[in-house]
């Protein structure tokens, strides 16, 4: 969402904030109920004041937008507020990409990415240059957003003798969508008109949405001017394959091999090519609700901390609503013990294998977990990304006695290394992000013990990515002994270097348990170093291909 | 007349400030069917009970006063009559209107309110009336 900016939607102590970018600080000053910022170069002085005018994101990261004096044309703040961490840091490090990536963010983002789906129908405008008219309808995802045109409902609804003939009578009211009423694709579309990949269908289209908005109206049963991109579906065939040679990394830095989503905020994209979905009524209502109004819902602060879940929807029930019969089946379906993590339907249906806002989420393609996922396109199963310290064959031998699946080829490394262990030392920085923040997950620890851990994650400490190192560190914090270790992760590489050598260090001498004993496929010898002829061969072996998690 | 009207303020009163009570626990325990962000209009409802129930119990006791206390001064039977109903209907109207509710609107119970407000509306422009004509 996207909101005025005011002491009340920006971070707090803004007043006298100073920041320095790539070569630039940034110095913020408050003026009655307004905030203003003015930039210099390094040793230059300060220029014109420039207002802090909208707010991007509320929950989990905010982004400042700055007047530029060009109409409606909006400037990007060049530094993010991380708001469970209470501290600032640069954009681009509040994401996955490259570090060479400077300000991929910049004048005109908002008006010609953000505004797409950060407020309600917008029409960006584009004149030329980097001159936007941009117009909104409203900057919250307001009741259109989901409901459709709302002037004929308000008009209509004035007279109470209407309102009480529909109370009164099962009809719904024809003047207004409500996705709870919709079929599930329909329904689902309401969410995935933003929380999907999508493309324009032609040029003539992205113009007319450019200049009038989305056609799209809640209740139809596709996107009009755009559609929903399934890399692996047979639609749009003309359109998917410009973009491959428009933008060849598009898919990659957005989807796995197979085609499932890899990047949060688009889990319809999921939703969309779940099993569950066939059936036509599962939606994204199915397990969220977006009004407090159901019964022994909790108070407003924590539904939206805890993903906007309808009551009791963070549990087993929500798979159970429809699949009645597992529970009284429940040990011989997941053959794990009743109570353990590995009995709840999320750790193995929905694992943490999406990535954005700098961390791990549920995936929302419900899929069974296999080895061969991992093996063709890299994605971390469910059966790994909680038994860290556990080999692919490990994994793979069990769903084949459990489920009969049939055991893939493996290799060397596959039967004898853990697969965390290849993920985090050779895999891309998408799945290393994965793996760092697996790390820190309280089920994973306690089944795969946390001695072994520290290696991995203060190496981690020091990689290219900056996100990688976020949750390197966040995971590292979860560990004893390190609760309360300060790290700068967007600092430059030398202070990284020497931050992961006190980390070291430190669990060398203060937190390490001398007669901890490390699985063999852990790869960490008695001296709790990682095996040098290990490391060197994964670390060698590292994916490098640049990586932009397009969230 | 107006003893009716004075014994059945203090009644009525007596039950209104009980109801406030009510309210008030439902508060202090956190009973979800009253204080959901969903449930804002059951709030209005049952507060505009307990503010017209207690507001009208006092109206009914100052119009028995009033005939104590101004000379020349009687409470027709109408009025009488009306006033009680009035001071039934109206809070009556809200509670019943809070019980069930639809979205942002109140239950059927809600239609009693404009019945009440009429029936307030004569009574009190008829002791108006009354009390300026007396000689």
């Amino acid at each position: 969402m996207t909101q005025v900016a005011t002491p009340q939607s920006l971070p707090p102590d803004m007043d006298g904030l100073e920041l320095a970018y790539n070569g630039r600080e940034y110095k913020a000053e408050r003026r009655g109920d307004k905030f203003f910022l003015r930039t210099r170069t390094e040793g230059g002085s300060y220029g014109e004041l420039q207002q802090v005018v909208i707010v991007t994101g509320s929950h989990n990261l905010q982004i400042l937008w700055l007047e530029t004096g060009q109409g409606r044309t909006l400037q990007q703040f060049p530094f993010g507020y991380i708001v469970a961490e209470k501290m600032w840091a640069p954009v681009n490090d509040t994401f996955l990409l490259p570090s060479n990536m400077k300000e991929y963010y910049s004048t005109g983002a908002w008006n010609g990415a953000c505004m797409d789906c950060h407020v309600t129908q917008g029409q960006s405008r584009f004149i030329s240059g980097f001159k936007w008219d941009s117009q909104v309808a409203e900057f919250g995802i307001a009741c259109e957003a989901c409901h459709s045109e709302g002037r004929e409902h308000i008009e209509r609804n004035r007279n109470p003798l209407r309102r009480f003939k529909i109370h009164l009578t099962t009809r719904s009211d024809s003047t207004v969508t409500n996705p709870a009423n919709l079929k599930g694709p329909e329904s689902g579309l309401t969410c995935g008109q933003c929380h999907s990949v999508w493309a324009f269908n032609d040029m003539t289209d992205k113009i007319d949405f450019n200049r009038h908005g989305a056609a799209f109206r809640p209740g139809a049963g596709d996107l009009s001017q755009r559609f929903v991109i399934q890399p692996n579906a047979p639609d749009h065939p003309e359109q998917k394959d410009f973009i491959r040679r428009t933008e060849p990394d598009f898919f990659h830095n957005r989807f796995w091999g197979d085609g499932m989503i890899r990047v949060t905020g688009r889990e319809f994209n999921g939703v969309q090519a779940s099993p569950c979905f066939r059936g036509g009524e599962f939606s994204c209502i199915s397990c969220h609700e977006m009004h407090l109004d159901s019964p022994g819902q909790t108070d407003a602060k924590t539904w939206a901390r805890t993903d906007q879940l309808r009551p009791k929807m963070d549990s087993d029930f929500a798979c159970l609503q429809c699949h009645k019969d597992i529970s009284s089946r429940l040990v011989a379906h997941t053959h794990h013990p009743a109570e353990s993590s590995g009995s709840r339907c999320y750790n193995c249906h929905m694992p943490r294998t999406t990535y954005g806002l700098l961390h791990a989420m549920r995936s929302h393609q419900v899929s069974s977990p296999n080895v061969q996922e991992s093996i063709a396109y890299g994605r971390p199963n469910a059966c790994n990304l909680c038994h860290l310290d556990q080999t692919l064959a490990w994994a793979a031998q069990n769903l084949h006695a459990w489920y009969n699946q049939p055991v893939p080829e493996l290799s060397e490394d596959d039967r004898m290394i853990a697969a965390a262990v290849q993920w985090i030392l050779k895999g891309d920085a998408g799945q290393r992000a994965l793996i760092a923040w697996g790390m820190g997950w309280e089920s994973a620890q306690k089944v795969a013990g946390r001695d072994w851990l520290y290696p991995y994650l203060i190496y981690t400490l020091t990689d290219s990515y900056a996100a990688v190192r976020f949750d390197a560190w966040e995971s590292l914090r979860t560990l004893p002994g390190f609760s309360d270790f300060s790290f700068i992760y967007t600092a430059p590489d030398q202070t990284l270097g020497e931050a992961a050598t006190r980390a070291y260090e430190k669990w060398l001498r203060e937190v390490r348990n001398v007669n901890a004993v490390y699985r063999q496929e852990t790869a960490i010898d008695s001296d709790g170093r990682i095996h040098r002829d290990v490391f060197q061969r994964l670390r060698s072996a590292r994916d490098e291909k640049p990586i932009f998690l397009a969230e | 007349m107006a003893d009716r009207n004075l014994r059945f303020g203090w009644w009525s009163l007596l039950v209104f400030l009980s109801l406030g009570a009510v309210l008030e626990a439902l508060h202090g325990f956190k009973i979800g069917w009253y204080i959901d962000v969903g449930n804002d209009t059951r709030r209005l409802m049952f507060t505009l009970a307990h503010a017209h129930g207690t507001l009208l119990a006092l109206v009914n006791i100052v119009a028995g006063l009033s005939v104590r206390i101004v000379e020349r001064f009687t409470l027709r039977s109408s009025v009488s009559f009306a006033l009680i109903w009035a001071a039934i209907l109206l809070p009556a109207g809200f509670f019943l209107g809070g019980i069930v509710i639809y979205d942002g609107d109140p239950g059927l119970g809600v239609w009693l309110v404009p019945v009440g407000a009429a029936l307030l509306f004569y009574s009190i422009a008829r002791i108006a009336f009354d009390l300026s004509r007396r000689k």
